[in-house]
């Protein structure tokens, strides 16, 4: 399994495409995935973010982020049952009750949230971080500190990551027990953002200076080397996300 | 050419200079070798080379550090780095690509090589460092070694007059790291390249520097060939610079009045020494 956002390489067929229209795609399906209500609908666009996973070999990568993503969206998914008396009265509550209603939208919520981190994660994982930034600059018109920024920010992720592992391998080394409940895990895991925290600034201090001395100011849009040019393909995907927005559009407003 | 003139830094929030009163030249193409304890100001001396002091890490800057006629103080960083290449210690935070190939192309691109330049200069890096097997490797895929050289490799795709390495060998194994100074004093010979390193393995240093500084305690204490330099052992280990035992044990034969050579740097000189005492 790759690590947590790294890139991993493959010859399929989200690999090859543009990196721009990749970067575009995944945003607007999963603004479409906001856009829409409709529990069928968001279920369609679950299937083609999990089938868009598959056919690029990322099967488990992407089951590593549902379960993240699930994590997260059952939080909100508690609080909307609680708080959105809608439907049938299943169970009541003081204030209200929950009803079928309750669990349709916690399901939506649900659902919405994995289909619509799912490409834009895949984005990541079949783009290498330097085409990211150079397609973004070229095409996008993306002043380059900024298109660097969100790259490198999004590089140093799993560098963070293996950090965090090493202060906590560290600290069990020393005794310090980190199973258990998931409360005390957070109580023990804060006082270790102290340490991240220093290791992370120094890092990206250094990383700025490395690439500074490699002529990072000097960057201009026409300095990128490789070209990124825009096939058909890429321009069908684009109509094709465009096409599952308006049919989300659609949809909310003929339902 | 390099030369430090009277120069001292104070980092902003020090108390004293870590370095001081330092006067040193380097001619060009000389392959230069730093040792000394920890703290005692070493990296100081290679950012002051290639302008991250002060451009980077602000303080108090007294005399001045010239690169190829160049002052570090008064030029930009940009114009320093355009001479000078820097392989930093922190290898990881020194990679900003996810590919090897990509890695190289970065300063390329920042540097607007010309783009029929660029595949030459990638391939001849690669070469350089005896690593085309690796170019379209992910950097998360490499070892601490690999990723050694690869940050190497990128720094000589630029064609730096000058080339600044801070610990280049600090994650690699002995023979890992033999053929990294073998690859760069090869380098360095055929291209005219000044070569400045920090080490911590004097062996290596002495096999392959031209000149050799030790620094204590942000002065320089010795700066000379590494024979003259080695040739002080006991007073090297008073200042925290262990040296080869081959080194060590010629020169107690010398004080001895056993052998009277010049050091050695390493065990073949040493058994050369050695057959020069057993034949007298």
């Amino acid at each position: 399994m790759a690590t947590f956002l790294e890139y991993v390489p493959g010859n399929s067929f989200l690999h090859s495409m543009n990196p721009s229209v990749k970067l575009i795609a995944a945003m607007v399906f999963a603004i479409t995935c906001f856009v829409t209500s409709n529990l069928a609908f968001l279920a369609v666009l679950l299937v083609i973010a999990l089938a868009l996973a598959f056919s690029c070999g990322l099967t488990k990568e992407t089951a590593g982020l549902c379960k993240a993503v699930f994590a997260f969206s059952l939080i909100l998914a508690v609080v909307l049952i609680l708080t959105t008396p809608q439907g049938y009265e299943l169970v009541p509550l003081p204030w209200g009750y929950i009803g079928t209603g309750s669990l349709l939208a916690a399901l939506t919520v649900v659902i919405r949230l994995m289909a619509a981190a799912i490409p834009l994660f895949l984005v990541f994982y079949v783009t290498k971080t330097n085409d990211l930034t150079n397609s973004a600059v070229k095409q996008l018109h993306v002043p380059y500190r900024y298109a660097f920024t969100f790259t490198s920010t999004v590089h140093f992720i799993p560098v963070f990551m293996n950090d965090m592992a090493g202060i906590m391998e560290a600290q069990t080394a020393r005794g310090v027990q980190f199973d258990g409940s998931l409360i005390k895990k957070i109580r023990l895991m804060i006082p270790l953002c102290v340490p991240l925290l220093v290791t992370s600034v120094r890092k990206t201090n250094s990383a700025a200076i490395a690439a500074e001395v490699r002529g990072f100011n000097l960057r201009t849009r026409q300095s990128g080397y490789k070209e990124y040019p825009v096939r058909g393909s890429d321009i069908a995907v684009l109509v094709a996300v465009f096409g599952l927005l308006a049919a989300a559009i659609v949809l909310n407003v003929l339902l | 050419m390099i030369r430090f003139t009277d120069f001292s830094f104070r980092y902003r929030e020090g108390a004293a200079p870590v370095v001081r009163n330092i006067n040193l030249t380097i001619p060009a193409g000389c392959f230069v070798g730093i040792t000394g304890a920890a703290g005692s100001g070493k990296s100081t001396l290679t950012y002051a080379i290639n302008g991250i002091i002060p451009h980077c890490y602000p303080g108090d800057f007294y005399g001045s550090v010239e690169v190829d006629g160049l002052d570090t103080l008064d030029s930009s960083l940009t114009d320093i780095s355009a001479r000078v290449g820097s392989v930093c210690q922190d290898i990881d935070s020194q990679m900003v690509s996810t590919v090897v190939e990509d890695e190289i192309l970065y300063g390329l691109e920042n540097f607007a090589v010309p783009k029929d330049e660029i595949p030459g200069r990638v391939q001849e890096s690669l070469v350089a460092m005896g690593i085309e097997d690796l170019r379209d490797r992910t950097i998360d895929s490499l070892s601490g070694g690999q990723k050694q050289k690869v940050a190497v490799a990128s720094v000589l795709a630029l064609h730096p007059d000058v080339l600044v390495l801070d610990e280049p060998t600090a994650e690699l194994d002995p023979v890992s790291s033999v053929a990294v100074f073998e690859l760069l004093a090869r380098y360095a010979n055929e291209h005219g390249t000044t070569v400045v390193v920090v080490e911590q393995k004097i062996a290596l240093l002495s096999d392959y520097a031209d000149l050799l500084v030790i620094v204590d305690k942000g002065e320089i204490r010795y700066a000379d060939s590494p024979a003259e330099v080695l040739s002080h052992s006991e007073e090297l280990l008073a200042l925290g610079v262990n040296c080869p035992r081959s080194t060590t044990l010629m020169n107690a034969l010398r004080g001895a009045g056993i052998y009277d050579g010049p050091a050695v740097c390493n065990v073949p000189q040493a058994v050369e020494g050695l057959k020069e005492v057993l034949s007298c």
